[in-house]
């Protein structure tokens, strides 16, 4: 029949084939699109924990023997590649060896094994259980295993069904077009078989070509994914640029999937219709048909008799126009909600942090592993004629221990001590945590001054603040005293020493760092001198120190990046460092926000086309099967003009309903963020993105429109009187 | 010999208030060479009886078999073998597929069991029927009588048992429809083609060897003609 039939039919119904063609090459693109990015994804999780962790496999540390014994004994295994001394972990009577394998597959049977002949126990043994999981090798013991692979498998498989009924309508478009022809095969004597093989081998014809040029675009668009990604986020700090990686064994399993895919939803409904008798094919008059009696209340109530026409015709259409409305409104929903969550998020990292620190700071340096007491550049900094202030500060961790009677009226009143530090110790104290900050001595009789008190350095200046979490929201953050400012001095805890300081004043002012603070917390802001004297030996500081840097200047990029230069030549000679600027982290951040807008409104845009394809399929795809109908229209006086109006109808119904499920759901949305995040509402509805909104409907309103424009056009340029003289015997 | 015999053909369509009795325990017996015609008022039945003696529809209650062969044992595959290369549809509306050439459509049941066709016999039915110039044409680009031939050359390219014609003539004009008969009554007589023939129009039926009329889904007369 392929060669007698299909070879003809395919040359002669051009849009058709087209229609099948797309919706395959769309298909594959997509699959393609989403292994090449799943295999990149798990390659770069692969690298970064190589980076973090290093490629070993498995690792034995062992005490008994020599690192030349230790590896000539582990090589002896079979299974084990190679085993080199991590130089780094070993110590003078402990060698640490990784160990790596041929088949890694084995590596929880082998590794236990290679102790016990070495004379080792059970705690002698690691393994690199992160990097092995990613090559799906989990302990068997382990009984709950990473789940990534069967993540994988079941997001290919949610997008392989939603694909097949995606392209299923193609296909049962263009077969549907065909019963009579496939009833009167039926009536002369092919088999369901024969029907069935004929169609299958029709839709393996068409896909093949777009098959193959599908995946070649999924590979490019995951190509350009990864390169958009490695762009916007290339001023992340700490990250290691993403590089694109594929295999033919990705392609081959892309091309495999796809050609399930397109077989399965060309089985669908060639199944159906080879299925059918030969008289149910013969009869078929093909027209839009409804099992019962519909009434479009609404069409009618507002088009009168041609609204009720052209809902009844939207109810008859509604399974092949189902993955239409559903990708055009998901594609809608996704765009508009994500476009209004970036702007609050927008919004809400602007007040929080760009807004709340624009006076802070302008340039950062982290110190990489130096003490606060290590870095003597501090005067040469303050001496930079474009720099206003800056404060060089190391963070410490420590905890005091308070009794009840020390906290604050206001502190009691919303629960006291117990609500904020849990349970007391036996001699009814409680221990709160009392982060330290240790900041320049410049800068810390800076802050005395700051505060209104006699600069000094030999005590503590503590911020007795904490957040009232009942009369104010995280946004808008109230503070209440935390202790009585009684106590002279304050004792903090730390490795199971004692360290009393004298407090040189209670504050609820902070100083200018870039700083958040803990809610419950009793910082405490100390002067280098005091941190050097009193704790240097007792409490050892987190391994980086800070400098806050406040320019003279309007801040503007440019300068900024001038003044970081200078600063980085200063400081990076003698340590190393990582700087930050203000105005550059914005509008990396900025970058990050658009890079994500682009890439999931890319993704939406994707979704938008894939349903306005099937509004343009179904609507010419219908055309002959709706001859008849619109035939019928005219034969009792419909005229072109109402049957025009008609398809604007239906037109407005499949775009129209998208946008109205769409904005409500947008709305509720926005109303929970806001409401969730303690915005203010008119601060997001005074910046609500309501043109691209706007444009995304109005491309789907014109996309939908020029499809029934270009069918309806080519329906009422057919000659109607011969559509109602061809009809099949009854 | 008997190339069809029915007995007690029922045929319900719908259920309960909406149940239609379209056939009524036809019983019918015809030999091979037979011309019979089936004569009836619109609605009567005779179209749906042709579709259950052509195997495209199935019987309610009763049993047919052409050519020794129990059509109520065969599943859809069977049946389509069957209608293959037992049985010729030649219908009111043609139904042929546009997309092929009157050849192609002619070989189309051959082609279907892979089989070469007999190029003789071929020759013979299209130069009888008078489209041997037409081969090439598409169902499209032929009149309704010449597209009626096309439809009746498929139908007898497989030497079928019986030849089911359903208002052939229904839809082609006095002399189309004569030509059309008289090529029927000349493979009745030439290739001793067994044919049934349905129609609604008296002197069409007169042309048969036997007349059978149904009302309401029942035969209520069958006259031999000659």
């Amino acid at each position: 029949m392929w060669k007698d039939y299909s070879k003809s039919y395919i040359k002669n119904n051009r849009a058709s084939s087209i229609s099948i063609m797309a919706a395959a090459f769309v298909a594959t693109m997509f699959l393609s699109l989403l292994c090449s990015i799943a295999y990149n994804f798990w390659a770069y999780d692969v690298e970064q924990i190589i980076l973090e962790e290093g490629d070993w496999q498995g690792r034995i540390v062992c005490e008994t023997l020599s690192s030349d014994n230790l590896l000539s004994l582990i090589c002896q295994f079979a299974n084990v590649e190679k085993a080199v001394v991590g130089e780094e972990l070993s110590q003078k009577e402990e060698i640490v060896a990784d160990v790596y394998f041929k088949n890694a597959r084995t590596i929880y049977r082998d590794m236990p094994l290679i102790a016990t002949q070495l004379g080792l126990n059970e705690d002698s043994i690691q393994y690199n259980s992160l990097l092995l999981s990613r090559y799906f090798i989990h302990d068997p013991e382990d009984e709950a295993p990473p789940m990534l692979l069967a993540l994988y498998v079941v997001i290919l498989i949610i997008m392989s069904v939603s694909l097949i009924l995606i392209i299923r309508g193609s296909f049962e478009l263009s077969m549907n077009a065909r019963i009579h022809q496939f009833g009167i095969f039926s009536s002369i004597g092919a088999t369901p078989r024969q029907i069935r093989t004929c169609l299958l081998q029709e839709a393996m014809v068409l896909s093949i070509l777009p098959m193959l040029i599908g995946s070649m675009f999924g590979i490019l668009i995951s190509y350009g994914v990864i390169k958009a990604v490695n762009f916007f986020a290339a001023d992340v700090s700490g990250r290691h640029e993403a590089v694109f990686q594929y295999r033919p064994s990705i392609f081959a399993a892309t091309v495999f999937i796809s050609f399930l895919t397109v077989i399965f939803s060309a089985w669908i409904p060639a199944r159906k219709l080879s299925k059918m008798t030969p008289l149910e094919a013969i009869r078929n008059t093909s027209g839009l048909l409804l099992k019962k009696k519909k009434h479009s209340r609404f069409l009618s109530c507002i088009f009168g008799m041609k609204g009720e026409l052209a809902g009844n015709a939207l109810k008859a259409q509604k399974k092949h126009l189902r993955i239409s409305t559903l990708s055009l409104l998901l594609s809608f929903l996704g765009f508009s909600i994500m476009i209004c969550f970036t702007t609050l998020a927008d919004i809400s990292t602007r007040y929080t942090y760009f807004e709340r620190y624009q006076d802070v700071w302008d340039i950062m340096i982290t110190l990489k592993d130096t003490e606060i007491s290590d870095f003597d550049l501090t005067d040469e900094l303050q001496d930079i004629s474009k720099i206003k202030d800056a404060t060089v500060y190391q963070k410490a961790e420590a905890m005091t221990f308070l009794p009840e009677g020390l906290q604050s009226d206001e502190l009691s009143s919303l629960g006291g001590l117990e609500a904020v530090a849990g349970t007391p110790k036996a001699d009814g104290q409680f221990q709160v945590s009392a982060p330290i900050v240790v900041l320049d001595d410049t800068s810390f009789l800076d802050f005395c001054l700051q505060i209104g008190i006699t600069p000094n350095l030999d005590g503590a200046i503590v911020l007795n603040q904490i957040w009232d979490s009942i009369n104010s929201n995280f946004r808008y953050k109230e503070y209440v005293p935390f202790v009585m400012e009684d106590n002279q001095k304050t004792a903090l805890y730390k490795n199971g020493k004692t360290i009393e300081i004298p407090v040189l004043s209670y504050t609820q002012t902070v100083p200018t760092l870039r700083e958040e603070y803990d809610n419950y917390a009793l910082v405490h802001f100390i002067p280098l001198t005091m941190w050097n004297k009193t704790f240097g030996e007792v409490c050892e500081a987190e391994s980086d120190s800070y400098i806050r840097i406040l320019s003279n200047g309007t801040a503007n990029l440019a300068d900024l990046n001038n003044l970081e230069q200078e600063i980085a030549q200063l400081v990076s000679e003698q340590y190393e460092i990582e700087s930050e600027n203000r105005v550059q982290e914005r509008l990396s951040n900025d970058r990050l926000i658009q890079g994500m807008v682009m890439i999931f409104g890319f993704f939406c845009v994707l979704l938008a086309i894939i349903g306005i394809a099937n509004v343009f399929s179904n609507t010419l795809g219908f055309l002959c099967q709706r001859k008849r109908e619109f035939a019928q229209y005219m034969s009792i006086g419909l005229t072109p003009q109402e049957m025009r109006k008609m398809f604007c109808i239906e037109a407005f119904v499949i775009a129209g309903k998208p946008l109205l499920i769409t904005l409500p759901l947008t709305i509720l949305f926005v109303q929970f963020a806001v409401t969730a995040s303690h915005l203010d509402p008119m601060a997001f509805w005074s910046e609500a993105p309501l043109l691209p909104i706007l444009i995304f409907a109005a491309a789907i309103v014109l996309f939908v429109s020029l499809a029934y424009y270009i069918g309806g056009k080519r329906l009422l340029q057919c000659d109607l009187n011969e559509a109602l003289r061809n009809d099949t015997f009854i | 010999m008997e190339i069809l015999r029915c007995n007690g053909i029922e045929k319900v369509f719908g259920k309960g208030d909406n149940q239609v009795i379209a056939l009524n325990g036809i019983s019918l017996s015809i030999e091979k060479g037979d011309f019979v015609a089936i004569i009836g008022a619109s609605g009567s039945g005779k179209s749906t009886l042709l579709h259950i003696l052509g195997s495209v529809d199935k019987p309610t209650k009763g049993i047919v078999t052409i050519d020794g062969v129990d059509l109520s044992g065969l599943n859809a595959t069977d049946a389509a073998i069957f209608r293959r290369r037992k049985v010729g549809l030649v219908y009111q509306f043609y139904n042929l597929i546009p997309t092929l050439t009157a050849e192609k459509n002619i070989l189309m049941p051959m082609l279907l069991d892979k089989r070469k066709p007999d190029l003789d016999y071929f020759k013979t039915i299209v130069k009888t029927l008078g489209i041997e110039d037409k081969l090439e044409s598409l169902p499209s680009q032929l009149s309704g009588g010449q597209q009626q031939r096309v439809a009746i050359a498929r139908s007898l390219i497989y030497r079928p048992a019986i030849l089911f014609a359903d208002e052939p003539t229904g839809n082609l004009d006095q002399k189309n429809s004569k030509e059309i008969i008289d090529l029927l009554k000349l493979s009745n007589r030439n290739l001793k083609q067994t044919i049934l023939l349905i129609t609604h129009d008296e002197k069409i039926a007169l042309e048969a060897d036997r007349i059978v009329t149904i009302e309401d889904g029942q035969i209520v007369s069958d006259q031999k003609r000659r």
